[in-house]
């Protein structure tokens, strides 16, 4: 059996009175794709910053990777962001005036020290070899999607996160993104949580959990 | 300033043991304990060797200490930075001894001893007849103190500042420097300007008796001035900075050199690329220590172009000739000659002034001298702990050696001492400035 990569008990996120998180207890095991339905305002995003350290909880117990990440400080979450997390927004969040490659080096840079060959070959992966030298805005949502990719998976880490990753694609750029994830996932052995709205997106996942006003209401393994 | 001084070498000596702690870290006791013991050593060598030795022998012993550190540190430097270089040499082989507390007690009470007897130095009264001993006994406690205080403030230093042994000879030497070049007698840089200044000049002289440029009258004016350029202090303060900053320059580089770890056989990029980013990291950390030791040296350096040390330098007396060409000094009257104190004079002739003083040696007899010498422009003398320096090179003249020719000592006249004072012939005051004095300011001002 896989070893616990996160571990929730009463994981809670309040806004001043509005509770976007109720009490959630949750253990996702070392390599899982996990999927995190439910509708606008569900808590979706709230417990995938929570467990990207973007945030922190409320109340409750979170653990990620043997990390209390309430007991680090902020420059300990920073580290452990660098380190340990992946992010795929929907909105992508690439800078617009450096080139994909630089996108991608500029991870490195923020994690440890730039290598343009490794940046390059990373790139190469997600099948964008030829668009190193283009800005985000010469690139299709689709292609800039897969720079988004390379840039979480640039510094090895051990959870990638996706926000809707596949929000603002159509259904065959939808596809070749899910494929990429899962041949990366297979080769790197990262553990995925992946927030969406899509049904479509959700089945590619190995358990499907399903939040409605900040409670986790369902779950659902997706295949044997 | 004076109570300010003290303070700062004491802070000085607490920023040497925290590099020591943070340099030797499995042996942080031995070295609080061999600190303590150093120190107090080095305080009461002084306050011994001072009472039963007559003279300035521990001032001397002292230099020497200081300049046998600072030649090693040179060579520690060259070793270091040949060694960031060339992977291949082992840094030293008696790898069991340093592994012991042995070398680091030993070092770090020689440290102590060196450090203690430079503060003593300080001690007010000390170079009058009386030595204040209950001063003493403070100092030492205050020192020891300071090493047990350090030891629990090594602990508050970030855990990322770490120090190399070059690094950590570095910064001991250049607070040790720091702490001496308060003290006009301990301060090394100033007699190291001027023997670059010297160098150059004797080099010069050299080159010009030569074949290699047989006589003046071949060389142009302006060619002239180009080479009185060499025979300036400036010459000798930037020759100086050169060899002072030298050490820390090259132990700085050889740390910015330090080869990367090898990490070819890593797999995983990032983890490859963070072992990279944590050995740069580690490097740049240990640039902190040389900048504060950069920053000693030029605390020290400043401290010893600009001393807080006030001269004793009267105005000097306006005096004229007999008509039998007669000038004469009254050992009684406005002045007292025999007080130890410098006593200056000046003398006009044709639009001419000459500069002169009249001094009592140690050994009772009197001396009268030009306000200059026969190498620096005539800046003139001051005053100060049993010597007198040269405003213009900033050598120091011990007392007992005024009125003897040669090198930067005053250049003496001839004079004859009677019931009523000091007689002087004014025309051989007036040659003897002529002569020596107006040729070394043409060479210092236009050349030739």
């Amino acid at each position: 059996m896989a070893e616990t990569i996160i571990e929730t008990t009463g994981l809670t996120r309040s806004y001043g009175d509005i509770c976007a998180l109720k009490p959630i207890d949750l253990r996702i095991p070392e390599g899982e794709w996990l999927s995190v339905m439910g509708h606008s305002g569900s808590g979706k995003s709230t417990l995938l910053n929570l467990v990207g350290g973007l945030d922190r909880p409320s109340n409750g117990s979170l653990r990620v990777g043997g990390e209390d990440l309430l007991a680090l400080s902020e420059d300990g979450l920073a580290r452990f962001r660098r380190e340990f997390v992946g992010i795929i927004f929907q909105q992508h969040h690439l800078v617009p005036y450096l080139t994909a490659l630089e996108n991608v080096m500029l991870a490195q840079y923020f994690h440890s020290v730039p290598d343009e060959a490794e940046a390059r070959s990373a790139l190469e992966r997600v099948g964008l070899g030829h668009r190193l030298k283009n800005r985000p805005g010469e690139l299709s949502g689709g292609e800039q999607q897969r720079v988004c990719i390379a840039r979480a998976i640039i510094n090895s880490p051990k959870l990638l996160l996706g926000d809707e990753p596949t929000g603002n694609l159509d259904h065959k750029s939808t596809v070749m993104v899910m494929e990429l994830l899962k041949e990366l996932r297979a080769e790197e052995r990262f553990t995925i949580i992946m927030v969406t709205h899509n049904q479509e997106v959700a089945v590619w996942g190995d358990r499907t959990i399903y939040l409605d006003d900040g409670v986790l209401v369902r779950e659902e393994v997706m295949r044997s | 300033m004076p109570v300010l001084i003290p303070i700062l070498q004491l802070f000085a000596w607490t920023v040497i043991l925290l590099v020591v702690m943070r340099g030797t870290p499995g042996f942080r006791r031995y070295v609080t304990i061999g600190a303590g013991i150093g120190f107090a050593l080095g305080v009461a060598g002084v306050l011994v060797i001072s009472r039963l030795l007559p003279g300035d022998l521990h001032l001397r012993i002292i230099r020497t200490a200081l300049g046998v550190s600072f030649f090693f540190l040179w060579a520690v430097a060259v070793a270091a930075i040949y060694r960031s270089n060339v992977r291949d040499i082992p840094l030293f082989r008696g790898k069991r001894l340093t592994d012991s507390p042995l070398p680091a007690f030993a070092c770090t009470i020689m440290t102590g001893v060196i450090a203690g007897s430079i503060i003593a130095c300080r001690l007010p009264g000390f170079d009058g007849a009386a030595v204040q001993i209950l001063a003493f006994a403070p100092l030492a406690l205050t020192g020891a103190l300071l090493a047990f205080a350090a030891l629990a403030g090594e602990k508050a230093l970030p855990t990322s500042i770490t120090v190399t042994p070059s690094a950590l000879l570095l910064t001991v030497v250049a607070l040790l420097l720091f702490c001496s070049s308060s003290i006009l007698r301990l301060d090394l840089f100033s007699p190291l300007s001027m023997k670059v200044m010297k160098g150059i000049h004797d080099f010069v002289h050299q080159f010009m008796e030569s074949v290699l440029i047989p006589d003046h009258i071949f060389i142009r004016p302006e060619i002239w001035g180009y080479i009185g350029i060499l025979f300036g202090k400036e010459v000798g303060f930037w020759g100086g900075m050169v060899i002072w900053f030298t050490p820390a320059i090259l132990i700085a580089l050889a740390i910015h050199f330090e080869p990367l770890p090898s990490v070819a056989h890593i797999r995983q990029g990032a983890q490859r690329r963070r072992l990279l980013a944590d050995a740069i990291r580690t490097r740049r950390s240990r640039l902190v220590i040389p900048a504060v030791a950069v920053v000693a040296l030029a605390a020290a350096a400043y401290q010893s172009s600009f001393p807080s040390v006030e001269y004793w330098d009267p105005k000097p007396l306006a005096v004229t000739a007999t008509p039998a060409g007669d000038i004469l000094i009254p050992k009684k009257g406005e002045v007292d000659l025999w007080d130890g104190k410098l006593h200056k004079y000046l003398y006009k002739q044709g639009g001419k002034e000459v500069r002169f003083f009249v001094l009592m040696t140690p050994d009772g007899k009197l001396t009268v001298d030009l306000d200059a010498c026969a190498i620096c422009k005539p800046d003139g003398y001051g005053q100060t702990e049993g010597t007198v320096i040269c405003y213009y090179c900033k050598t120091l003249i011990p007392l007992d050696t005024v009125g003897k020719p040669g090198g930067c000592n005053p250049v003496p006249v001839p004079f004859t001492e009677r019931e009523d004072g000091v007689h002087i012939e004014a025309i051989t005051l007036y040659n003897s400035w002529t002569r020596t004095v107006q040729a070394t300011t043409r060479i210092k001002e236009n050349g030739k």
